[in-house]
């Protein structure tokens, strides 16, 4: 399969908190701060029987 | 000082004072409220303890005041019961009128008022009340409950003033419930300075920029009058608005297109992969940095 493009639509604030994160070390950029978070969540999330969305509401 | 059945006290506590509220015979609820006591209009929120703590907080946590202030006002230094809620407002007269057609009866709110009186306060100025010594629970159809409790004689909670408060403890009204196993009885109320190893147990607080102050508020007067009148000068200013969105192009591998596949939330986003994948973007925030 060929690469695909995923557009996230996200307002200043969700953009600010990602921009922090990235100041905080965890990514280089935006692209690369959420495909680290796509691959943190699955590694966490698909190890279990089942998503794990207990925590979630 | 002994807090009769049926009455309440509103003390002044000094930063770093403690007020502990005893059992004498045991099984006797205290609703709880306090203000900052050189500003009435911060006071105690159960919602903001709640969230914190869970349903029942106890020994090492805060009672927080409301926002915007948000800010530790209470420590709970020793609790020895161990059997508090934050689920129940106030027991009211309008209960006991409705519910058992006693429209004079004892109840949380009226005694609170009448404590509070003595600092001016109204009773419109009453706020929901951390329940001490209140066995409360959720049943399986998410229906608050409330059983009887195991406080004995000689049970107490301590309570640390973490800036100066006005504290008003009272006994609960009810005799009808099983809040106090069906009963009213006194409990004994003692203020003593924390000692120094107490003070130092304290969880430190770091004020946030956003713990306000009147100082900060754009209009910080105190409305003297009751009846609500449009300002013809108003002009809204609100947070960070427009909110407004961008695109951000996110290209995946195959591999990780995968990864979103198998994750997504279909059920809430269909087809939509930059929606679901904002969801899980924002999970994974939560999950690697919410404390």
């Amino acid at each position: 399969m060929q690469e695909r493009i995923v557009v996230l639509k996200l307002n200043q604030q969700q953009l600010e908190l990602l921009d922090r994160t990235i100041q905080g070390g965890a990514a280089p950029d935006r692209v690369k701060l959420v495909r680290l978070a796509l691959r943190e969540y699955a590694a966490r999330h698909l190890a279990a029987p089942g998503p794990e969305r207990a925590n979630e509401t | 000082m002994k807090l009769e059945p049926g009455t309440g006290k509103a003390l002044e506590l000094r930063r770093g004072q403690v007020l502990r509220i005893e059992q004498i015979e045991g099984g006797q609820c205290v609703d709880f409220n306090c203000f900052n006591l050189h500003d009435y209009k911060e006071f105690m929120h159960t919602g903001r303890t709640r969230t914190l703590y869970g349903l029942h907080p106890g020994k090492g946590c805060f009672m927080w005041s409301a926002p915007p202030r948000e800010r530790p006002l209470v420590y709970i230094l020793e609790d020895t019961a161990n059997c508090n809620d934050v689920m129940f407002p106030r027991c009211s007269a309008a209960l006991y009128e409705s519910v058992y057609g006693l429209p004079v009866h004892t109840n949380c709110q009226d005694i609170q008022a009448e404590a509070q009186r003595e600092y001016g306060l109204t009773p419109d100025d009453v706020h929901d009340s951390f329940n001490l010594f209140m066995h409360t629970g959720v049943d399986a159809s998410g229906r608050l409950t409330i059983d009887r409790q195991r406080a004995k004689a000689g049970d107490y909670v301590d309570l640390l003033a973490v800036v100066d408060v006005l504290a008003v403890p009272n006994v609960c009204g009810s005799d009808l419930m099983r809040t106090s196993n069906f009963s009213i009885k006194p409990v004994e109320l003692s203020v003593f300075a924390a000692s120094e190893a107490q003070l130092a147990a304290v969880p430190p607080f770091k004020p946030l920029a956003s713990n306000r102050t009147p100082a900060q508020f754009r209009n910080s007067r105190i409305k003297p009058d009751r009846e609500l009148r449009r300002d013809p000068h108003y002009e809204a200013v609100f947070t960070n608005v427009p909110i407004e969105y961008r695109e951000l192009p996110v290209p995946l591998s195959a591999q990780d297109y995968a990864l979103l596949e198998q994750c997504r939330r279909s059920e809430l986003y269909g087809d939509d992969d930059g929606a679901a994948l904002r969801d899980i973007v924002f999970s994974w925030w939560e999950e690697r940095f919410l404390r």
